[in-house]
């Protein structure tokens, strides 16, 4: 039977982020991944970093997370392509403005540096937007990941750091005794694990369920869409004031059409499905936001599976009446957050003094 | 945008296999709607030139077995849609297609798949080149337009589709600089008996051959271009025989060249159907049974979809998917599904010596593979060179999925079609694998490129279905 000092369950952002901070603190880490390294909604999430979608709450999480994004080659590698833009939210009736100056307040107060500005100064920042909106808001604390890099890049650095990767491990048991782990795997394998932490995004619920922990993680299927490539549109994020969409051209021409527009899927055979209905609807949001866009394609569509608790607030922390066992999951706008947050939950882990109350999945049992 | 018509068959693809299955269903009084992207029936084989082009026209067997087709599928009252790409299918069946102007969804019971193959090109240096084109995309220039491509050209792969293309172009009126094959010619003699079985496709196969002896067309066997680089007025070819080492360099205006075909498999991985590698089918096939069922209920395989047999053995094909679909609604008894389906069963095992020997002759040899240089593009989509992908595998990439979501291969517009089976071929061989341990690209809607414009229409801002925003 093989030894590690801490096994990760789940190898998407949030296990691979805390993996490697205790890594690099000198631990002895095992992720495993039923699939491949960030190959869930890590992988396929549209990358995008901005603080116009993000919950109130989490905006102090989601702009330390952003520094760390801007800043990968120091703690990550450097093959991710991540660039920083401006971020515009736009308004196009009287009552989205109303809606836009009051929950942009609201974000400022969380600490988003969000200021509303006219069509005029809008235009001026990105002149291929609309011109019919009512205003809109800027932050220049936005940008995007090519989140299909993601993989590629914590696969590369967490080898660097010496974490054991165990991929295409589906975990079908987990044995607590003596205060230590036996995790036992579907093809018959075990590890035996000092500490544990639960890290599986979306299978959260059912990976809880292991340690007889019960709380409810919903499933949502959302829909991506992306053009082909084509000459530069657009040069800032856009999102909306009412509505979902968050929209940017990456370097290479291609534009990515997201903000979480429903289609259907499953966690137990991971199957999705796109609604077609919904596509249009989101196609239709981005090309009003950015008219040049109709001209283009559509090359591919596909599904990434977010997790959500009943309060659409994370889950992460200590889990009670285990010793050394812990969670991270639900992080909403968690590509965003996902790698301070694993850097969080890594310095609690090592006893430094972190402040995870918000997070605690207390509120759930 | 929702049609909501709802059928008992939706055959997609109206080639000969699409076109005999849709009769055998309509023939029962089922409601049948097959749907194609060209503006016509008769699919990739019997693609005959436009009404317009009454001179010619007539005289075509493509023309007289097209026609044939419209009639049968005017006789028997089955709904057609042509001019319609489909871009997406999802369970149960709703079927999403646009055409020049709109967008539509029809709703069926049961599918039978029909869409054929498309070809396959092996990449070299300068592949990507303005003035190479595919040969099976040249078959289409001629057969449906009478041109060619450029007075002189280079035809270059395998397999007898080099042969028919030489023919009509030297019919039409152009010059062939040289036919540069893979196989050697001792491979065409010895498939000559397997060839033998089909005596209609042997007879112009030995029409052509002639036509090209006559011409003194130069051939150059075992050998593959390797560079072609764009010079004043043309391109140049850089011809190597892989056996002796030799290279010949040809100036030269177009070049067409393709290593055979591979089967369409968009809408069966789109459906998660079960796949299987199969190299002498084409690669990656839609798994079958005998009947050609699909591991997904109610979808059924017609044509050379589930395996490559040619186009003879395509409208039997088609009888044999969409009987299996009339016994499987209990349309037809045990008893003459058994009987009927024997008869067909037995006929296309004829076929398949047939199949075989051309899966031979269009075989992929080794050298061509090992040959691909380190800088040349094997996605075209995205730019994605045979060295970025062996990066990717040298840093752990271990299944095709992977590699695209490394590099970016397979995301555009293609969809992977292009670049899947020689990427496989390349890094199955640098890791010692087999492609099947590499897997194959997740199907993705939209199967074809949609167009913005023509999917959305004119739209009001306030007619846009909205979705609530995420809370605060």
């Amino acid at each position: 039977m093989t030894q590690t000092d801490v096994a990760i369950i789940g190898g998407g952002i949030n296990g691979g982020s805390t993996g490697l901070e205790l890594a690099k603190n000198g631990l002895d880490v095992t992720i495993i991944d039923k699939n491949f390294i960030c190959r869930g909604a890590s992988g396929v999430n549209a990358g995008t970093l901005t603080m116009h979608m993000t919950r109130a709450q989490l905006i102090p999480y989601a702009k330390k997370g952003w520094e760390l994004w801007m800043n990968t080659s120091k703690w990550l590698s450097n093959d991710i392509d991540v660039e920083k833009k401006n971020g515009l939210c736009l308004a196009f009736t009287e009552d989205e403005e109303k809606l836009l100056i009051e929950r942009s307040k609201i974000r400022k107060e969380y600490g988003a540096d969000i200021t509303i500005i006219s069509r005029k100064e809008a235009k001026r920042i990105d002149s291929n937007i609309n011109s019919k909106i009512k205003c809109a808001a800027f932050c220049e604390m936005d940008g995007y990941v090519s989140a299909n890099q993601t993989g590629h890049a914590y696969s590369k650095a967490l080898k660097e750091n010496k974490v054991k990767m165990l991929e295409n491990y589906d975990v079908s048991e987990i044995d607590y005794r003596k205060n230590k782990y036996v995790i036992i795997f579907k093809n018959g394998e075990k590890l035996f694990a000092s500490s544990l932490i639960l890290a599986t995004g979306v299978h959260l619920e059912k990976t809880l369920k292991l340690l007889q922990i019960n709380i409810n993680i919903k499933c949502l299927p959302q829909q991506l869409i992306v053009s082909e490539r084509m000459p530069k549109i657009m040069d800032t994020v856009i999102t909306v004031a009412n509505g979902k969409l968050s929209l940017k051209q990456f370097k290479n021409g291609t534009v990515l059409i997201g903000g979480g527009w429903p289609g259907k899927g499953n966690i137990e055979d991971n199957y999705t499905e796109t609604k077609p209905e919904n596509l249009i609807g989101n196609m239709m949001l981005a090309c009003h936001a950015v008219p040049k866009l109709k001209s283009s394609r559509v090359a591919r569509v596909w599904l990434g599976l977010e997790a959500e608790t009943d309060d659409a607030m994370p889950i992460i922390g200590k889990l009670p009446k285990f010793k050394n066992a812990y969670v991270i999951g639900s992080i909403h706008s968690g590509y965003t957050s996902g790698p301070y947050m694993g850097k969080l939950l890594a310095e609690k882990f090592l006893g430094k003094d972190v402040d995870l109350s918000l997070f605690d999945i207390k509120r759930f049992l | 945008m929702i049609n909501n018509r709802k059928y008992d068959v939706i055959v997609i693809g109206a080639g000969p296999s699409g076109v005999s299955s849709a009769i055998n269903c309509a023939k029962k009084g089922l409601k049948v709607l097959i749907v194609d992207l060209n503006s016509n029936s008769g699919g990739q084989i019997y693609r005959a030139p436009p009404k317009t082009y009454k001179s010619i026209s007539k005289k075509l067997e493509e023309s007289e077995i097209q026609k044939k087709f419209s009639n049968e599928i005017k006789k028997f009252k089955i709904e057609t849609a042509f001019n319609h790409t489909v871009w997406q299918v999802s369970p149960g069946f709703k079927v999403n297609a646009f055409n020049e102007t709109s967008t539509i969804q029809w709703q069926t019971k049961s599918l039978i798949i029909a869409t054929g193959t498309y070809e396959k090109i092996i990449p070299f240096e300068g592949w990507t080149t303005p003035g190479v084109i595919g040969l099976a995309a040249c078959t289409v220039m001629l057969k449906a337009h009478h041109f060619i491509p450029s007075k002189k050209i280079v035809l270059a792969g395998n397999g007898p589709l080099l042969m028919l293309v030489a023919y009509y172009i030297i019919q039409f009126g152009g010059k062939i600089d040289a036919i540069v094959d893979t196989s050697s010619k001792i491979d065409w003699i010895r498939s000559t008996l397997s060839l033998i079985t089909n005596p209609k496709n042997f007879k112009d196969g030995i029409k052509w051959i002639f036509k090209i002896f006559f011409n003194r067309v130069p051939i150059y066997s075992t050998s593959s271009i390797e560079k072609a680089v764009e010079v004043d007025r043309g391109i140049k070819v850089t011809i190597k025989n892989f056996m002796t080492g030799k290279t010949k360099n040809i100036v030269s205006e177009t070049v067409a060249i393709g290593h055979g075909l591979i089967p369409s498999t968009d809408i069966t991985r789109l459906l998660r159907a079960e796949h299987i590698y199969n190299e002498q089918k084409g690669g990656w096939i839609a798994k079958v049974d005998r009947f050609l069922r699909s591991s997904v209920k109610g979808v059924y395989l017609a044509g050379d979809g589930a395996g490559i047999s040619g186009a003879l053995a395509a409208s039997d094909k088609g009888l044999l998917a969409s009987s299996a679909l009339l016994y499987d609604e209990k349309i037809i008894s045990e008893k003459e599904f058994n009987q009927y389906t024997h008869k067909i069963l037995k006929k296309l095992d004829k076929f398949e010596v047939f199949a075989i020997a051309i899966s031979k002759l269009n075989s992929i040899p080794k050298n061509l593979i090992e040959n691909i240089d380190n800088d040349t593009v094997l996605c075209r989509c995205e730019d994605v060179t045979k060295k970025e992908i062996l990066k990717a595998v040298d840093q752990g990439a271990k299944d095709i999925n992977q590699i695209k979501s490394w590099t970016r291969l397979g995301m555009g517009p293609c969809q992977g079609r292009t670049c899947q089976y020689a990427t496989s071929k390349v890094v199955a061989e640098y890791l010692n694998y087999e492609i099947k341990d590499l897997g194959y690209l997740t199907g993705r809607s939209p199967i074809r490129p949609v167009p913005l414009d023509r999917v959305l229409g004119d739209f009001d801002y306030e007619k846009i279905t909205k979705v609530e925003a995420a809370p605060l």
